[in-house]
């Protein structure tokens, strides 16, 4: 056994060395410390530990290409192994929903062979492009709600669950970032069921039944307001969504949660607007709020008695509370498995 | 059969085949288990009934498979496996007299450890008041009654392993199946532990305990199982085992000061076929007679007057059983 | 001792013990709180509009300008006898005393001058057909009133009750029953011992209905009362209308029963069998319209929610003799022409034909059968799978 005295400076770690109480400690890195540099200071009994951290040597990526990794591990998810491991029953379900919302397409390419009456219903018009969007049934009875559902049910239960949430809380990713990247995985699925196949609806329109400049010039607006309907829903849903999720630890709670909110204050709201011709509960309901909205950005008619204005506020508030919520739980989120 | 109305005649003779007194406990005959292309375990014959048995094997030898193939929790691909000779996967009647203590640490810990002993109690057929006498007979076996109205979610890792084997205990079970009992435990709670399987034994149930820490099983029990890869490499009492392995020496580790004299001294001994010297002060004898050697290492180390620090057999535990066994020397 | 107990024996102690268990597990869980809570506060909500409706005035109009209000009560014929019955009173004699002929009198040739009769339309329901210038001048208090508590018990029953808390409960509450104890890794508690696979299922369900059963009762009996007393007629509390709600009652009952075993056994499937409920109860969502828009449809004989609101329709033609008849005034454009919307409109679109000609208990009953019948198969397959299940 070597006595050799140990400089300050120089801490060796062999097997000779003595037991001096001296320790360093390097971790690979961090986000918010702007890669100070650490060294810990030799104790002795009494004195408490220095602890800081030393830069990983390496080039740390910038943030937005670290908060694309997540965003690309979720969405990579669906489609291949090796990323987040969605259930097949969510995928099969996905395939589905992807199939049913561009269904509208087809009568329009028979349309376009057969002569514009067949298909004139399917056609390009307000109507059309808002029941797309903001049909009630099957699309959001069976489609966007039950996707969303589906989708966020384990979003973040799940890693809170198998204790996942740790490895990215212990990575250089902020809460924000981790909450942000998997609100926009949310987001672009349902984005793509629902406002991606309405483009490929109008585009399929265009080319299929030919439709000149005029016509598209005349029609153009009509899609925006759709589009912007349809991101409304997207954004509240997933905003509604997500906020369950954060809720829980249990499995599927924010799931069915979500599905008894969308469904059951329809429902609520449809039974008192019928019985007692009173259309206020409709405002607490997301989505005959999104609805009345949407009617107005297309231009079709409306069939609520409300305002349209009240449902948008009644839309940004739930956003603003679900968003609220949501930062809220995830700021505070514990991320032992206990 | 048609009931002897009248009365007369003489008794009829007995058709049913005399039962053997003692049934093994368990019985695993041909069992195998694949899970696609692995084969968990393969060919396994064992008869188990009375004492303490340990089953040891490394991690992934099919230890836990062997505890899932007993207590129903899976089927085996091929063979039979049989619990008091009723097959546990088509029906469930033996678990009255079985005690299970599952690896896992879940427990439900929103009941406090009485409710929970009660009330899977219950399951075994006993009415509540019942239950909750036999609850507070085992939780103070396992010397948890001063805490038994808290929740488990409180306990430590030691506690939760006392409940779980008051649980297990509670309906009087003639064999009891533990399954890596000494986990995560401190030496306090694994001394505790230890003493409770060697009493169970000690009274005449079959217990089963399982574990990949060898040392700990040496403590409770001599009669040993080893799996290893999915099949029984040794069955029997672990010096008798390793008496077996004559091919390979023992080994007898001696530390003492002058190392090379004591080296000249011991290689003339009988049954002595070689002497290493490892290290400076460390004289490794290697033989094939260890209880010879023994006898006469004594009178060798008076008679040169040596300072012995300490004397080892290195080779008589489990894990050099088990190195041995799987190939490759001891330690 | 405890050790002589085999399976499917001991059953009274074996079942407690579960159903207890299970009890208390819910009661420790918050989630089962916040959804009981949440049902509450949107039932009660509608309760509250519907209490502020009923003690709304409704204005009285003087429909056939013979300066008098409302002559009209119910006095249309409480079963729908094609030509032969005949109802409404000429009240200002513009037909009686005008000098027509005879013919032109009748101009629903049935025989009878000056009057109505119920007709049956070929899409299901009836209309009325009046003779020229018999007016009526219905008493509008008495049948906004009763067209709307009508439509209330129909309406919050069958969604509010039957489908909300038949379908959501079942969701929140039976799904975890077997998935929940196998993600927890604390099966083997409940199988480890004297007990059959099949057992622990039905117990487990025992437990969750025990829990249910009694909750939706509370509501059911809430609602009862708080319509009963605020409801429209003579009288302090309005006793006709509690068959429909036994009818509720029932229905909902059976749906808690039936979703339960079936999500219980989608848990016992699948670890993500839960990703099959959800779309399930948005297709049971759109059923409940269709029952309601389309009755007729075969689709609905599939479905667990048509059998379910099935019995109510049956109920409320035993309960509700005139419904028909009701409805058929009610929504008569001639007698509502002042008003917006005729009050029978919602009545109309929430009131379906039990689905067979049969007689209502025979309805009733068939529907139970049926309900039943599905329960059976499902907890059927559901031990079947569980029996073979590895590691559970």
């Amino acid at each position: 056994m070597s006595e050799t005295p140990v400089e300050d400076h120089e801490v060796r770690f062999d097997e000779a060395s003595p037991v001096t109480g001296a320790s360093r400690i390097e971790a690979a890195y961090t986000a918010e410390d702007h890669g100070q540099a650490s060294v810990a200071k030799s104790g002795s009994t009494g004195q408490v530990f220095t602890q800081t951290y030393l830069p990983w040597t390496g080039t740390l990526n910038p943030r937005w290409a670290r908060n694309w990794a997540v965003y690309r591990h979720h969405m990579l998810g669906l489609v291949r192994s090796g990323h987040r491991p969605w259930p097949i029953l969510i995928r099969v379900y996905l395939v589905l929903v992807l199939i049913g919302s561009v269904g509208d397409i087809f009568p329009v390419l028979l349309g376009s062979l057969f002569g514009e009456g067949l298909g004139q219903v399917f056609m390009v018009s307000r109507d059309s492009l808002y029941a797309h969007v903001l049909g009630f049934f099957p699309r959001n009875v069976l489609y966007y709600p039950v996707v969303t559902a589906l989708i966020v049910g384990t979003m973040i239960s799940e890693d809170r669950l198998n204790g996942t949430s740790a490895l990215y809380f212990s990575r250089p990713i902020t809460r924000f970032d981790y909450v942000a990247m998997k609100y926009l995985a949310a987001a672009s699925i349902l984005f793509i069921l629902c406002v991606f196949t309405l483009l490929v609806y109008y585009t399929v329109e265009v080319l299929a039944m030919g439709r000149g400049w005029s016509w598209i010039v005349d029609t153009f607006p009509l899609l925006l307001g759709a589009v912007a309907a349809g991101m409304l829903l997207v954004v509240t849903y997933t905003s509604l969504g997500l906020a369950m999720s954060s809720v829980s630890t249990n499995g599927f709670f924010p799931a069915i949660g979500l599905l008894a909110l969308i469904l059951g204050s329809k429902s609520v709201a449809f039974l008192v607007a019928l019985i007692f011709e009173q259309d206020a509960l409709y405002l607490l309901s997301p989505y005959d709020a999104l609805a009345n909205v949407g009617q107005a950005l297309v231009g079709t008619e409306s069939n609520y008695e409300l305002p349209w204005t009240w449902s948008l506020v009644s839309v940004v508030v739930m956003n603003v509370l679900s968003l609220y919520l949501l930062a809220n739980r995830v700021a505070s989120m514990e991320v032992t498995r206990e | 059969m048609m009931p002897d109305l009248g009365q007369v005649g003489p008794a009829a003779e007995p058709v049913v085949q005399p039962v053997p007194e003692k049934l093994p406990a368990v019985v695993f005959d041909q069992v195998g288990k694949t899970y696609g292309r692995i084969h968990a375990l393969s060919q396994i014959n064992l008869a188990i009934s009375g004492g303490v048995t340990g089953i040891l094997g490394l991690n992934g030898a099919g230890k836990s498979t062997l505890f899932n193939l007993l207590m129903g929790r899976c089927k085996p691909t091929t063979g039979q496996v049989r619990l008091f000779g009723i097959d546990p996967w088509q029906d469930p009647t033996p678990y009255g007299r079985v005690g299970f203590v599952p690896e896992s640490e879940k427990l439900h810990d929103w009941m406090t450890s009485f409710d929970f002993v009660t009330t899977f109690a219950r399951l075994h057929g006993f009415t509540r008041d019942e239950a909750k006498v036999e609850a507070e007979r085992v939780l103070d076996f396992v010397n948890l009654k001063e805490v038994m109205h808290t929740p488990i979610g409180r306990y430590s890792k030691g506690m939760r392993q006392r409940v779980k084997i008051a649980h297990a205990l509670v309906n009087d079970p003639d064999l009891i199946v533990l399954d890596e009992p000494l986990t995560g435990c401190d030496p306090l709670a694994r001394t505790t532990i230890m003493n409770v399987v060697r009493e169970l034994g000690r009274m005449g149930r079959t217990v089963l305990v399982s574990s990949h820490i060898l040392g700990e099983i040496e403590r409770i029990t001599e009669q040993i199982v080893l799996l290893h890869r999915g099949q029984v490499l040794a069955l029997g009492n672990v010096h008798g085992i390793r008496e077996q392995l004559d091919r390979i020496p023992h080994r007898i580790l001696i530390h003492c000061s002058e190392g090379k004299r004591l080296a000249k001294a011991v290689i003339d001994m009988e049954h002595v076929h070689g002497v290493m010297i490892p290290s400076e002060g460390v004289v490794d004898i290697l033989t094939h007679d260890l209880g010879a050697v023994h006898q006469h290492l004594p009178s060798v180390l008076i008679e040169g007057g040596f300072k012995v620090t300490r004397i080892e057999n290195p080779d008589d535990d489990l894990e050099s059983v088990i190195g041995h066994l799987v190939g490759g020397g001891g330690r | 001792m405890g050790s002589s107990t085999k399976a499917w024996s001991g059953l009274d102690r074996k079942a407690t013990a579960v159903a207890e268990f299970t009890l208390r597990q819910y009661r420790t869980r918050l989630s089962t709180w916040v959804v009981l809570a949440s049902c509450v506060v949107a039932l009660g909500t509608v309760l509250l509009f519907y209490i502020d409706a009923m003690n709304d005035t409704v204005e009285s109009v003087d429909n056939d300008g013979d300066g008098l209000f409302d002559e009209d009560g119910p006095d249309f014929p409480s079963s729908v006898d094609a030509t032969s019955t005949t109802f409404g009173y000429d009240d200002d004699g513009d037909c009686r005393e005008s000098d027509r002929p005879d013919g032109a009198k009748d101009t629903n040739n049935n025989g009878v001058v000056c009057d109505a009769i119920l007709r049956q339309n070929w899409f299901g329901g009836s209309a009325i057909l009046w003779d020229n210038d018999v007016d009526e001048d219905p008493n509008e208090e008495y049948f906004v009133e009763e067209a709307t508590h009508r439509a209330f018990l129909l309406g919050y029953g069958k969604l509010g009750i039957v489908f909300l808390l038949g379908i959501f409960l079942p969701l929140f509450l039976a799904t975890g029953l077997i998935r929940g104890e196998m993600t927890s890794e604390t099966m083997h508690f409940l199988l480890a011992k004297p007990i059959a696979r099949g057992e622990v299922l039905l117990y487990r369900m025992l437990g969750y209905l025990t829990l249910v059963w009694p909750a939706s009762a509370a509501v059911v009996v809430l609602s009862a009362l708080v319509t009963g007393f605020a409801a429209p007629g003579e009288g302090v509390f309005r006793f006709e209308d509690l068959g429909i709600w036994l009818a509720i009652l029932l229905a909902t009952w059976l749906a808690l029963l039936v979703y339960g075993m079936l999500f219980m056994t989608l848990g016992v499937m699948w670890k993500y069998g839960i990703v099959l409920a959800i779309p399930f109860a948005a297709w049971e969502f759109g059923m409940a319209f269709l029952s309601m828009g389309l009755p007729s449809s075969p689709l609905l004989r599939v479905s667990v929610i048509g059998w379910c609101l099935a019995i109510i329709d049956a109920a409320t033609a035993l309960s509700w003799s005139d419904q028909e008849a009701f409805i058929a005034y009610t929504t008569d454009y001639a007698v509502w022409s002042h008003t917006v919307v005729a009050p029978g409109e919602s009545l109309g679109f929430l009131t379906s034909q039990a689905p067979f000609e049969i007689s209502a208990t025979g309805n009733i009953a068939v529907a139970i059968l049926v309900l039943l019948f599905q329960a059976g198969v499902i907890w059927i397959i559901g031990q079947s799978l569980f029996k073979g299940k590895e590691i559970a």
